[in-house]
C-alpha cells in the first residue's frame, strides 16, 4: 500500500529526476495533513521531460482533463496541464502539472530542482518553495503554510509564518530588518490585535495578487478550452490526445497570457 | 493552527501514514461528483464544468 501520487513521482524520475511533488501531496509527505486527492508536480521544462511524463500517464491510461498540452512551449508560459486516470481500486486519480510555478522567479528553477528534498525518486519541493507555491487566493492555504514555516530555522519561519503567535514569539529575537508589517508591529511591542490586522492585510494582499494572475490565464484560455472537449477528449491515446491538443493549442491558445512575461 | 489529529501524522510511521492516507483517499471518493471542475492550475477560476474523464 502507497501513496499512488508518491508511486508516480518514482515513476516519473525512473530515469532521471524530471519532477517534483508539490502543492497538497507535498504538505502529505511533511506529515502536515492529509489535504488534497490531487497531485501536483513542477516538471522539467523539457520535452525529454515532457514526454517521460506523458508515457507514464498513457501507461496508467491516462486521459487529458482541459489544459494546456504538457509541452514545453505553453508550460514556459506558466500554463499547466491537467490528467485523470482511474487506479486499479476505481479511484480517481488526477495529476496537475506546471514548469514554472507561481511566485517562484525562472532563474531560481534549477535551485528548486537542487533543494528538493526526500530520497531516490522520490523528490518533493522543499519547504521554503512550497510556502510560495501555496500563497494561493485560496484561505485554506495559509494554516498550511504557518505549519510548512515550522520546518524551517526560527529566522526563516519568521519570513514566512502566518501564525501572529509564532510572529509574536520570533519577532524581537530574529525579526532585525523584517520587512513584514507583521513583525514590526510586534518589534514595536504593539498590542496582539495590530500584529493580527497587519498579518490579514498581508494575507488578503496575497490572495489578491494570486486571484489577477489567474485571471490573465482563464481570459486568455477560454476560446481553446471551449474548444477542448469537442477536439481532444475523443482520443483513443493519450499519444492522440496530446497530438489534438497541440494542435488546438497552436491555433487558440497563446504561449504567453497577455500580461505575463 | 492545524489541529491535533493532523499534527499526529508526524508520529506515524511510514507504514501507518501510507495506510491512513489510503483510507482517507478511499472516502474522499464519495465527493468526486461534487468537486470544482479545477481546484489546481492557472484555471481553477473557470466556472464552466467539464467534468471528468468517461470511464473506459
Amino acid at each position: 500500500m502507497v501513496n499512488v501520487y508518491f508511486a508516480l513521482t518514482e515513476e516519473f524520475n525512473a530515469e532521471g529526476v524530471v519532477a517534483l511533488l508539490a502543492s497538497g501531496q507535498a504538505v502529505v509527505f511533511y506529515r502536515i495533513a492529509l489535504m488534497s486527492k490531487d497531485g501536483d508536480w513542477v516538471v522539467r521544462e523539457s520535452e525529454e521531460a515532457c514526454q517521460r511524463v506523458r508515457a507514464v500517464l498513457a501507461r496508467h491510461g491516462a486521459r487529458y482533463r482541459p489544459g494546456a498540452p504538457l509541452d514545453p512551449r505553453w508550460l514556459a508560459g506558466g500554463w499547466s496541464s491537467h490528467f485523470e486516470f482511474f487506479d486499479a481500486q476505481d479511484r480517481r486519480v488526477r495529476c496537475d502539472f506546471v514548469s514554472r510555478p507561481p511566485r517562484v522567479p525562472p532563474h531560481d528553477l534549477d535551485e528548486m530542482f537542487r533543494a528538493a528534498r526526500g530520497e531516490a525518486r522520490l523528490r518533493v519541493v522543499d519547504p521554503e518553495r512550497l510556502i510560495l507555491l501555496k500563497q494561493t487566493q485560496r484561505a485554506k492555504d495559509y494554516p498550511v503554510i504557518g505549519e510548512i514555516a515550522r520546518l524551517l530555522p526560527a529566522d526563516r519561519e519568521l519570513r514566512w509564518t502566518t501564525d501572529p503567535d509564532r510572529i509574536l514569539e520570533l519577532a524581537e529575537s530574529h525579526g532585525m530588518g523584517s520587512d513584514r508589517p507583521s513583525v514590526e508591529a510586534a518589534r514595536q511591542g504593539r498590542a496582539r490585535d495590530d500584529v493580527v490586522v497587519e498579518l490579514a492585510r498581508e494575507l488578503d494582499r496575497l490572495q489578491s495578487e494570486d486571484r489577477r494572475r489567474m485571471r490573465r490565464y482563464e481570459e486568455s484560455a477560454r476560446p481553446y478550452i471551449a474548444a477542448f472537449r469537442g477536439a481532444v477528449d475523443g482520443a483513443a491515446s493519450l499519444d492522440d490526445g496530446h497530438a489534438a491538443a497541440v494542435r488546438l493549442a497552436e491555433r487558440l491558445l497563446p504561449e504567453h497570457p497577455a500580461g505575463e512575461s | 493552527m492545524l489541529s491535533e489529529d493532523d499534527l499526529d501524522l508526524k508520529q506515524m510511521t511510514e507504514e501507518e501514514l501510507a495506510r491512513a492516507w489510503d483510507l482517507w483517499f478511499d472516502l474522499a471518493q464519495s465527493t468526486n461528483e461534487a468537486d470544482p471542475p479545477y481546484s489546481h492550475g492557472v484555471l481553477a477560476g473557470l466556472r464552466e464544468s467539464p467534468g471528468s474523464t468517461p470511464r473506459s
